[in-house]
């Protein structure tokens, strides 16, 4: 809402300067954003709240001054002389839809002469960012910049059969609006119409067709207010928006329409020479009942934190226009003005009071009883696996939520479930909810290789959204992108669920995803009947030229997994003795495979098991591998002897021969 | 016979003096301490003495034997240290760089909330989620925000159906808490919220939210205003003003806006703060009663506050981030400067 400073003088006197007037107004919550200066004036653009419609006129920013600056507002001239002609045989008006319009006030001006307006009108408009038409125009916008209630005026000659009809539209009818936009309309929109068809969208815009032009004569001024919401469907749903229906959807005053007619009609009476047809068609319904609201002294104090004096209270209220009907000590009464649609209930006055009181002179306590705080469960292995992958040189990214529909971002690694659109996008980019965060992640690569940064090691912990019943399953992700191969990358996998305490065991499946994974080099992640993740080399249609891994854990799983719960175990008291073997396997033969027979052979004294490598050479023939391994051996209570190392190492020698043809290629004692 | 000591002491001194190398001292020790060595010949000569002289002489002899023990290993310990071979005299470079070693970072958005995480810890508020797929009741009518609202206007909304939509603030986290719990509560909800704003260098379609929530009974404007006080002292630093000023939210009353004073221009006036000496950081306010009546709570029992902030805007103000969509393009040029 623009306002011009000296406008606002006219109704309410105050010593301010344009900046003073500014703060103030800021601190009473209407925000000033600019001050800028228009020849000699000023024009202030003021921050107005949605539920604040009564200061979307210059008379309600001048109420607030008089209830900052201690003044009284003074209201412009309403009286004028009307002409011996009755206003009613020359329009009527019906209200067909009284609920969507409560109140419709015509009148009707003749013989007016269509000219510019004054030139303090227009420089007023112009100052606020309005453009001068003329007169009539002008001043149906002068008095709504006023006032906050809009009007309309319509060529009374091209209204047909003499008839205002506020009803619903007709299937088929369509109008052209003021600024040219052609609008088919529906049954649930409501409009002016005459004898014959719709002349204006009611609240919105009125129709090209009626508009006052310099030939205009005669004219019908129509003041009238609409249900809010109503105008609010209507103009979304035509997509037309105005200031009229920018200040009908936050709603109007009531009881200000009369006055309002008035002040136009005397207005163009003083401006366009014309003359005011005697009396007004008025059409009300309902009972519009005025608010009454008790408000207790010690419940304000409670919820403010602070003692107001009830005649500081007193005071604020009856400048910002309440009436009092009765205090006490205990209680104050009050009457709600009109256009305060806002305030219905005791904690709106209680707002009233402490706006105007000022926040900031209210106390500063810090009183409020002691509370341990304790993180959950989740927050903590956030915390944890966020602070392992960077002490690992991993970055963490932030990624859109929202992607676009491409085969890559269409791929979902979790469920069959389908992804979720969007039913209002902005743009086909950001059309559904991603399912993966790896092709986002891809991206980030991408991005950050065509700006020079060739080896990157980021992570991400964010939802992948899966439909669901009525909401879909919203699954923590943990995803990581790095430039290695997948070993490498599996190493920091394992680090990290070894230090998250993970005690369960990874069994690696073969998986096929062409479109993400390199084929043969991608796996499941099982821990039991849980899922874990998917993991494996970048697809070479990805068409990077380095290895990269990937790898997407669910982390909701992992959290449930996560033990760090800590017992001390003695340190060994007797030595260790370590064998090195390397055996001649099929290429089929996998690690995990060897693993489970080494482990189920139960020698209780095997310590550890560590991988060094597998070797595919001269030596070994086609279609086997030779892989190695380390063995450690080691009890609690005493030293080993060699023999039983021995029987211990050959035992597991033949079970790997019979159970899976493993040959011993050769053995070290360490 | 004491003369004969006397030679050994003598030669055996001369030796050790002139051993350059292990080997040579090991060849010593066995010399004069093997089993056929020098000194236990000298013992051998013991029983042939006049049985008077025999205590002394033996008592010399011993004493030698452990003088040349602690000579010998001495030197054999001095000897082993100086094994290493002894390094050319090159110069070493201590200015050279150290060997590259890249550390990772969270990313900045994440810093901000865990600073915030921990400051609102302090003051004993917990952790809380909700869903970022909400049903419209929670982002709205239990927000009291009634359909065809004007408010609604300010919180343009992305849908997924038609009472299904991507919420638009983390106030729907307070219904939900309070949905399942009784007061005392004291939460803060950082999260993602999405908006069908055109991206440009201010805005974004997605941006995260931290929501605060305190209900108990007796809980005033003026704990808020302390309870912000704590915050803004404890996020921003000591020397920051705050300023409460009047402002709507449908899900409060008395609603407040609280800025702070410009940490670019200390309050005098510039770019960053449109020459105010202010900047807008937080929207907050009392509860609003029909809020509490939608989750079933006694508006006259229990009172409370609500606050939230914008991470991706407190981020920028503090780094003097000129570009929103810098978070989000993850450029490790970006990233590596938090």
């Amino acid at each position: 809402m623009k306002i011009s400073y000296h406008w606002l003088k006219e109704y309410v006197a105050f010593q301010l300067s344009p900046q003073e007037l500014a703060d103030e107004l800021t601190s009473v919550g209407l925000v000033v954003a600019d001050i800028k200066p228009v020849e000699d004036d000023f024009c202030l653009d003021i921050e107005v709240t949605s539920n604040r419609p009564d200061c979307l006129g210059i008379i309600g920013i001048a109420r607030e001054v008089a209830a900052i600056a201690g003044g009284s507002v003074h209201f412009p001239e309403t009286n004028f002389v009307t002409a011996d002609t009755s206003i009613s045989p020359l329009i009527t008006v019906t209200v067909e839809e009284p609920i969507l319009c409560p109140c419709y006030s015509a009148r009707v001006i003749r013989h007016i002469t269509v000219a510019p307006s004054p030139e303090w009108m227009q420089k007023r408009l112009q100052c606020i960012g309005l453009r001068p038409v003329n007169n009539i125009v002008d001043i149906t916008n002068y008095v709504m910049m006023e006032t906050g209630q809009p009007l309309h005026a319509f060529d009374l000659d091209k209204i047909t059969a003499h008839k205002i009809l506020v009803r619903r539209a007709m299937s088929g009818e369509e109008i052209v609006a003021l600024n040219g936009a052609r609008r088919a309309l529906f049954h649930d929109m409501l409009v002016i119409a005459d004898g014959k068809k719709p002349v204006a969208i009611a609240g919105v815009m009125g129709g090209k067709e009626t508009e006052v032009s310099e030939v205009t004569r005669n004219i019908l001024l129509e003041c009238a207010q609409f249900e809010p919401r109503q105008v609010r469907r209507t103009s979304r749903a035509l997509g037309i928006a105005s200031d009229s229906s920018y200040r009908f959807e936050r709603g109007t005053d009531y009881d200000g329409i009369d006055r309002v007619s008035q002040r136009a009609s005397r207005l163009i009476k003083d401006c366009s020479g014309g003359e005011i047809a005697n009396g007004a068609i008025h059409i009300t319904s309902g009972r519009h009942e005025t608010k009454k609201i008790t408000l207790r002294m010690e419940w304000l104090h409670k919820v403010l934190g602070t003692e107001i004096k009830s005649d500081r209270v007193l005071d604020i209220l009856k400048k910002l226009s309440f009436k009092i009907l009765n205090d006490t000590e205990n209680f104050i009464d009050v009457e709600v003005p009109s256009f305060r649609s806002d305030v219905c209930r005791e904690i709106d006055l209680i707002e009233e009071v402490a706006r105007i009181y000022g926040y900031n002179k209210m106390p500063i306590k810090t009183s409020i009883s002691i509370r341990g705080h304790t993180k959950n469960r989740y927050e903590i292995v956030e915390d944890h696996v966020r602070q392992f992958l960077i002490g690992l040189g991993f970055y963490e990214v932030k990624t859109f939520s929202i992607v676009d529909a491409s085969p890559l971002q269409s791929i979902n690694l979790w469920l069959d479930r389908t992804g979720i659109e969007i039913v209002n996008p902005l743009r086909q980019e950001e059309s559904r909810l991603r399912t993966s965060l790896l092709p986002s992640l891809i991206n980030v690569k991408l991005y950050n290789l065509n700006h020079g940064t060739e080896q990157i090691k980021i992570f991400e912990i964010a939802k992948v959204y899966l439909a669901g019943n009525k909401l879909p399953l919203e699954k923590n992700c943990l995803s990581l992108l790095s430039d290695a191969d997948f070993l490498t990358l599996k190493g920091v996998f394992e680090a990290l669920l070894r230090n998250l305490g993970v005690v369960s065991l990874c069994e690696w499946i073969p998986f096929n995803e062409s479109r993400l994974f390199r084929d043969g080099r991608a796996a499941r992640i099982q821990m039991g009947n849980d899922l874990v993740g998917y993991f494996g080399e970048a697809s070479q249609e990805l068409g990077f030229k380095e290895i990269l891994c990937l790898v997407e854990i669910d982390l909701d799983v992992l959290v449930e997994k996560v033990n760090f719960a800590k017992k001390y175990l003695d340190l060994p008291q007797y030595p260790a003795v370590f064998r090195d073997l390397a055996l001649l396997v099929n290429e089929e033969v996998t690690w995990s495979s060897l693993e489970k027979c080494i482990i189920g052979t139960r020698v209780d004294f095997l310590k550890e098991l560590k991988f060094f490598d597998v070797y595919r050479g001269k030596q070994i023939p086609a279609g086997k591998k030779s892989v190695a391994f380390g063995l450690c051996f080691q009890t609690k209570d005493r030293t080993l002897t060699g023999e039983e190392v021995d029987d211990a190492q050959q035992m597991i020698v033949d079970t790997l021969n019979r159970t899976l043809g493993a040959e011993l290629r050769k053995a070290v004692t360490v | 016979m004491v003369d004969k000591l006397e030679a050994v002491t003598r030669n055996l001194h001369e030796e050790i003096c002139s051993i350059d190398t292990r080997k040579e001292a090991e060849q010593l020790r066995i010399k004069y301490l093997g089993r056929k060595g020098i000194i236990n010949d000298l013992m051998k000569l013991i029983p042939t003495l006049p049985i008077d002289r025999r205590a002394d002489f033996g008592q010399r002899v011993n004493s030698l034997k452990s003088e040349f023990t602690n000579s010998i290993e001495t030197l054999l310990q001095k000897m082993s240290v100086q094994a290493v071979p002894a390094v050319k005299a090159e110069l070493f470079d201590i200015t050279l760089p150290g060997k590259p070693l890249s550390g990772g970072k969270k990313h900045p958005l994440t810093q901000t909330i865990d600073d915030m995480k921990e400051v609102f810890a302090n003051l004993g508020f917990e952790v809380a989620y909700g869903p970022e797929v909400e049903l419209e009741y929670y982002n709205f009518e239990a927000l009291n925000i009634p359909a065809d609202h004007p408010s609604r206007t300010d919180f343009d909304t992305f849908y997924i159906k038609d009472d299904v939509l991507l919420r638009s603030q983390t106030s729907t986290v307070q219904i939900r808490i309070m949905e399942k719990q009784k007061p005392p509560i004291r939460i803060i909800a950082p999260g993602r919220v999405y908006r069908p704003d055109t991206v440009d260098a201010r805005h974004s379609f997605m941006f995260h939210q931290v929501e605060g929530l305190l209900v108990d009974e007796g809980v005033s404007f003026a704990d808020l205003k302390g309870v912000l006080y704590q915050f803004i002292k404890g996020y921003f630093g000591q020397n920051v003003q705050m300023r409460f000023r009047p402002s709507f939210f449908p899900f409060t009353e008395p609603s407040a806006e609280v800025d702070i004073s410009c940490s670019l221009c200390g309050g005098k006036g510039c770019s960053v703060c449109s020459y105010s000496g202010w900047v807008e950081i937080l929207g907050a306010g009392m509860v609003d009663p029909n809020v509490f009546k939608a989750v079933h709570y006694d508006p006259e029992k229990y009172t409370g506050f609500a606050f939230g902030m914008g991470v991706e805007r407190i981020t920028m103000l503090k780094y003097g981030i000129n570009d929103i969509r810098l978070f989000y393009e993850n450029d490790l040029r970006f990233l590596s400067q938090f």
